[in-house]
């Protein structure tokens, strides 16, 4: 990264569009949600947005595999997609999203071991 | 990111992604659930040296290979496990909170 | 409960770096000495996270090896850190341990 662009963010640009492209392959209602993440996600639209990049792509990640395995999207984010937003960013509520997905980890283990039997 | 590596880390992806599939069952379950965990609690880990998800690839395939089943080397509680393989890792969100924070 | 847990991860740090001083050694094999020792609820899950943390602090040295059945496995044996650390570890210990047996006993 040159110095104009840490200082235009024409990188993060860049990497918003490699982001694109990959939502693309996405199904349609994943598309839908990504949508909405980065409605609520971009609240600060300065310098701390070179840090929601790394969480985007964790996000995107997560998307590309829950697809890949035909997975119901509001099985993967919950049915309140800002919820998800502000727990992903730290925000309120974090704490409790956690609790939440540590107890949906070990359910589902539980009942996807159980119908391997 | 440049092209080259996009393609580096697609190839890398591809192998991991068929390391995975060559799991027994139940570990290829247990793993795509510690995975989605991972990327929504977002340790910096997940995108560091070798990987944290390589390393628990491996560590899957010990297991494998020494006939146990995966909750046998897991433990019961896999949330568990997981948080502490995370437990001194920053999140990306805690990254996030320190730099709105700093202004 | 969570105290005690607390308490439990370093003791097992302690007897990681102890299996692992006295030769090279894998984890899974590490698992089977701290079972065989009595610690019957260790998997090998307790014993990688913490050699992850040992790999991450740098107390430890790591060779690939292969092994006859299934994947190369990751061997690993204490560096200079590594020993200074058990050191620290066993001087905390008998020192606790001491203070404690004062205790219980008086």
């Amino acid at each position: 990264m040159n110095f104009l662009e840490r200082i235009t963010g024409s990188d993060m640009n860049r990497e918003m569009k490699s982001f694109e492209l990959r939502v693309k392959n996405l199904p349609a209602d994943y598309q839908a949600a990504w949508k909405k993440i980065n409605q609520n996600i971009w609240v600060h639209g300065d310098f701390s947005g070179r840090n929601l990049m790394p969480i985007l792509e964790s996000v995107l990640e997560l998307l590309e595999v829950t697809a890949a395995d035909g997975q119901p999207i509001e099985e993967v984010l919950g049915d309140d997609i800002q919820g998800f937003t502000s727990a992903i960013t730290g925000h309120s509520g974090a704490k409790t999203y956690r609790d939440r997905w540590r107890y949906q980890l070990n359910r589902n283990v539980a009942k996807k071991l159980g119908g391997l039997k | 990111m440049n092209i080259k590596k996009m393609i580096e880390e697609k190839k890398n992806w591809r192998a991991h992604v068929s390391r995975v599939k060559a799991l027994p069952q139940d570990y290829q379950v247990v793993y795509k659930e510690m995975q989605k965990y991972f990327f929504k609690v977002g340790p910096v880990e997940l995108h560091k040296g070798t990987g944290l998800l390589t390393d628990i690839v491996s560590f899957f395939e010990e297991g494998a290979a020494e006939g146990k089943n995966v909750l046998e080397v897991t433990g019961t509680d896999v949330a568990a496990f997981c948080d502490a393989l995370i437990e001194d890792s920053k999140t990306y969100a805690e990254l996030y909170q320190d730099s709105i924070r700093q202004k | 409960m969570g105290n005690f847990r607390e308490m439990m991860k370093g003791v097992l740090e302690g007897c990681v770096l102890e299996i692992i001083s006295h030769g090279e050694t894998y984890g899974y094999e590490i698992t089977q000495k701290l079972r065989e020792l009595g610690f019957h609820d260790v998997v090998e899950g307790t014993v990688y996270t913490i050699t992850m943390r040992l790999e991450k602090n740098n107390l430890v040295n790591i060779e690939k090896k292969p092994s006859t059945m299934g994947p190369p496995r990751k061997f690993y044996t204490l560096n200079p850190a590594g020993e200074e650390h058990l050191k620290i570890f066993w001087d905390k210990w008998d020192f606790v341990s001491s203070k404690l047996d004062k205790l219980k006993n008086k």
